[in-house]
């Protein structure tokens, strides 16, 4: 069935894709608007060049390092505040009180404390990716099964040897859906973070594909290599996610019911 | 976790007044954490003191000038997130009832969704200029997919028992759309309604700071311009404020809207 | 009440009395209202009673997972504080650890509790493998429990429980999520695996929930009946029919009679309960 059913899945982009280009076609031999030839013609350039991978390279490394600082005290806390009620009572109210604040929102702060670098990039990464690993990690914890908490106890298995074999690996799919969220929303916000360093840093060259893009735009115009930073942003986007399921399958691989 | 099931929690008023006493103590705390820190660093353009952000606040309030930047990023968020459900929804029932449909709108959906709203903003810069077309297109494209996903995803997860139970009572296939398919379909749509919301605020927040001559996002990148960082934290505040309970708000219409159905959903 | 006196009892429930207070509205709800109860060592006892009769939570209490509000709950004398190794349980919905192969669960107990302590991995491996074994799961050692049926989930509960060689084997429930057939197997090799055929002084005590009062008898040395609203043990019967039993022991007609009386208990308990459940809320199972 699926063999009849493919060749429509090609039908609407092929279909836009032909009438883009054309339509660049009629277009005065100085437009700049971006025609997909054109596109393609400068993806062959920006990767040959190594342009295009240094700041994806760039950005990811940021993504990566705000990731772990973020990840592993999140990772730590949410066990806590899921197994200890107290420490959630005492902590819960603050980590709701900052979880509306949306990460761009704070880049201007970021600004002010750690200039237009790394650090500032890496720091918004970090506070978006926070709040969805946090708040699965507990989740996660207090979804536990108790029979299975109680399982062990009969067993005659101690309370902390517990969180580490019983807690965390039933917590661990409920934590992987925070991952997987995390870094969605961290790979944006890098972007975000990026581009607006470039427009608003008065051009402090931080580089990263954002501020590629920001030049791009604002000193050259170049619209064909910014369609394909916008389409090399989606294709890491996608690679992350798939990398991240396939690495969940491999951790877990008992956990069908999970995906 | 074995031990709090026995500890035996207190009655509902008393535990709600108890979680009320908990958040003003945790907030007290950080605000003096806050305060120390502050003086510690002794540059208020860096790290203003809570008190003085407070102030602020309260002036960009009672001046008016709070309820302007507010208003023009509430209408601008308004504005996209309906031009969002009107044309996600649809398009989502479109897809989610018929396969032809989204044989065909599927690969397009999937190629653009992973391209977040924010990597749209250079090149929307080029097409529409700094102004209010900029962020009403960002905003619109970052709330379509969850609307159109979750509408197409709970279309096709309704129960095919329920569909026959409709058939078996003799009613049309329109009758079945709206009357069985719609309704299974409305916490989906509505889970689908607050992620759109969420990613509304963010990309709001992102659009304004870079192409917008007006709006909340606007104002924390003029202020800091200025080097009024308590400004900056007020109205950083405020945008949260506001995201908080636009959720709020949608969380209380899902409940409304949806009483039978228990899942809250998982909020990004 | 048949209270018979050689070498001291395994377990005591003295003067034990469990309340629960409802989250919201605060109210108290009795599960279990002054249970005495005496299980002598190598005793297979089966608790029945319909649901709401707080049996679980007797069988919880033996466990050490809850406290009771009132009264003691001892073994060997010792007052029961909390969970431990001596006193193993099986689940009724197996509460198996997911990520872990049947060999792996099977391990849990003796690779991070008190019972290992002490044993080289080969030898812990060789016991793993011989309860795996015993409850006639291998071959299937190295899967995962979502690839099981669940009389084979069962077994490796059982398998859990046996190899880390506890004092006291509880019971809940265990068979009440399979089909009748793969019951009544398991029921017969239940009895094997506990050393039925073997000799009287080797058997483990085990105390069984169960609702089906057909396996209460089939199993037991003592069937305790239980009444619910408050959960109450309203008698304790012996069950006398010689061991081992096998499928000609469900025809015999003491069996009959066993059953037919313990159905009368509880029939009278269920329209009591009926007709009083307006008033009484619901205590929990």
């Amino acid at each position: 069935m699926s063999t009849r059913r493919w060749p429509r899945y090609f039908i609407l982009p092929l279909g836009l894709l032909v009438l883009w280009q054309l339509w660049g076609m009629t277009l005065p031999a100085r437009s700049r608007a971006p025609v997909p030839l054109d596109v393609l013609a400068s993806a062959v350039d920006l990767i040959a060049s190594g342009r295009l991978p240094m700041a994806l390279l760039q950005s990811l490394g940021r993504v990566g390092l705000g990731f772990l600082v973020a990840g592993s005290i999140a990772l730590v806390l949410g066990l806590l505040m899921g197994f200890f009620r107290p420490v959630e009572r005492n902590l819960d109210p603050i980590i709701e009180s900052f979880r509306p604040v949306a990460p761009i929102a704070l880049l201007p702060l970021a600004i002010l404390w750690l200039g237009t670098g790394t650090p500032a990039a890496v720091f918004i990464v970090a506070y978006a990716a926070f709040f969805p690993m946090i708040v699965n990690t507990i989740a996660g914890v207090k979804g536990v099964e108790r029979r299975l908490v109680q399982a062990a106890q009969t067993l005659g298995v101690p309370q902390l040897t517990i969180l580490r074999t019983v807690v965390l690996p039933a917590a661990l799919p409920s934590i992987f859906i925070g991952v997987r969220l995390a870094m969605g929303l961290a790979w944006m916000s890098i972007i975000a973070a990026e581009l607006a360093v470039g427009s608003k840093g008065g051009g402090g060259g931080s580089g990263g594909v954002g501020e590629m893009m920001f030049v791009f735009y604002a000193y050259y115009i170049e619209l064909d290599s910014i369609v394909v930073c916008m389409i090399a942003v989606g294709l890491v986007a996608l690679a992350i996610d798939h990398g991240l399921r396939w690495l969940q399958r491999w951790l877990m691989p008992w956990a069908e019911q999970y995906r | 976790m074995a031990r709090a099931a026995d500890s035996g929690a207190p009655p509902g008023r008393q535990w709600r007044q108890s979680t009320v006493l908990l958040y003003l103590r945790s907030l007290l705390a950080l605000a003096i954490i806050w305060s120390l820190i502050a003086l510690w660093v002794g540059n208020h353009v860096i790290l203003p003191q809570p008190t003085s952000v407070a102030y602020e606040l309260f002036r960009l309030i009672a001046s008016g000038e709070m309820l302007v930047h507010a208003a023009v990023s509430l209408w601008r968020l308004a504005l996209s997130y309906a031009l969002a459900a009107l044309i996600g929804i649809p398009l989502g029932l479109l897809m989610g009832l018929w396969p032809w449909a989204s044989d065909l709108l599927d690969p397009v959906v999937e190629i653009l969704r992973p391209i977040s709203g924010i990597a749209w903003i250079p090149l929307a810069l080029f097409i529409f200029g700094i102004g209010n077309e900029l962020p009403i297109f960002i905003i619109t494209y970052v709330a379509l997919f969850p609307f159109l996903l979750n509408t197409m995803a709970g279309v096709r997860a309704t129960d095919r028992t329920l569909v026959r139970a409709a058939r078996t009572m003799g009613v049309d296939q329109r009758t079945i759309v709206r009357h069985v398919m719609i309704p299974s379909a409305l916490p989906q749509i509505l889970t689908g309604a607050r992620i759109a919301g969420g990613a509304a605020w963010m990309s709001l927040v992102a659009a304004e700071l870079i192409g917008a001559p007006s709006g909340l996002g606007f104002a924390i990148e003029w202020y800091r311009q200025l080097l009024m960082t308590p400004k900056v934290i007020a109205v950083i505040v405020v945008i949260s404020l506001l995201g908080y309970l636009t959720d709020r708000g949608l969380r209380w219409l899902q409940q409304r809207l949806t009483p039978w159905s228990t899942g809250i959903g998982a909020n990004p | 009440m048949s209270q018979p006196v050689p070498s001291g009892p395994k377990l005591r429930l003295d003067g034990v009395r469990k309340t629960f207070t409802v989250p919201r509205s605060g109210a108290t709800v009795v599960a279990v209202e002054t249970a005495d109860l005496t299980i002598e060592a190598g005793e297979f006892l089966t608790i029945v009673g319909p649901s709401g009769c707080g049996k679980s939570t007797i069988l919880n209490m033996l466990a050490g997972l809850e406290l009771p509000t009132e009264g003691t709950v001892a073994m060997d004398g010792r007052t029961i504080t909390g969970p431990a190794a001596e006193r193993g349980m099986v689940f009724q919905d197996y509460a198996l650890f997911p990520w872990k192969t049947v060999f792996e669960n099977v391990e849990f107990g003796l690779r991070y509790g008190p019972h290992g302590k002490g044993l080289s991995t080969a030898e812990r491996r060789r016991r793993v493998a011989r309860c795996v074994e015993l409850v006639g799961l291998g071959g299937s050692e190295q899967k995962y429990p979502h690839e099981l049926s669940g009389g084979m989930r069962q077994r490796c509960g059982i398998a859990r429980l046996v190899a880390n060689e506890p004092d006291v084997l509880l019971m809940d429930e265990p068979f009440a999520a399979l089909d009748a057939q793969t019951r009544i197997i398991l029921q017969e090799e239940l009895l094997r695996i506990w050393g039925e055929t073997g000799n009287r002084a080797e058997r483990r005590t085990v105390v069984f929930i169960t609702h089906a009062i057909d396996e209460a008898v089939f199993l037991s040395d003592r069937v305790v009946v239980m009444s619910a609203h408050p959960g109450r043990i309203i008698e304790v019967l012996d069950v006398g029919l010689p061991r081992p039993r096998t499928d000609a022991t469900r025809t015999r007609p003491e069996f009959q009679a066993l059953s037919q009386a313990i159905w009368n208990l509880i029939r009278d308990e269920v329209y009591r309960a009926a007709t009083a459940a307006g008033s009484a809320g619901g205590a929990r199972d």
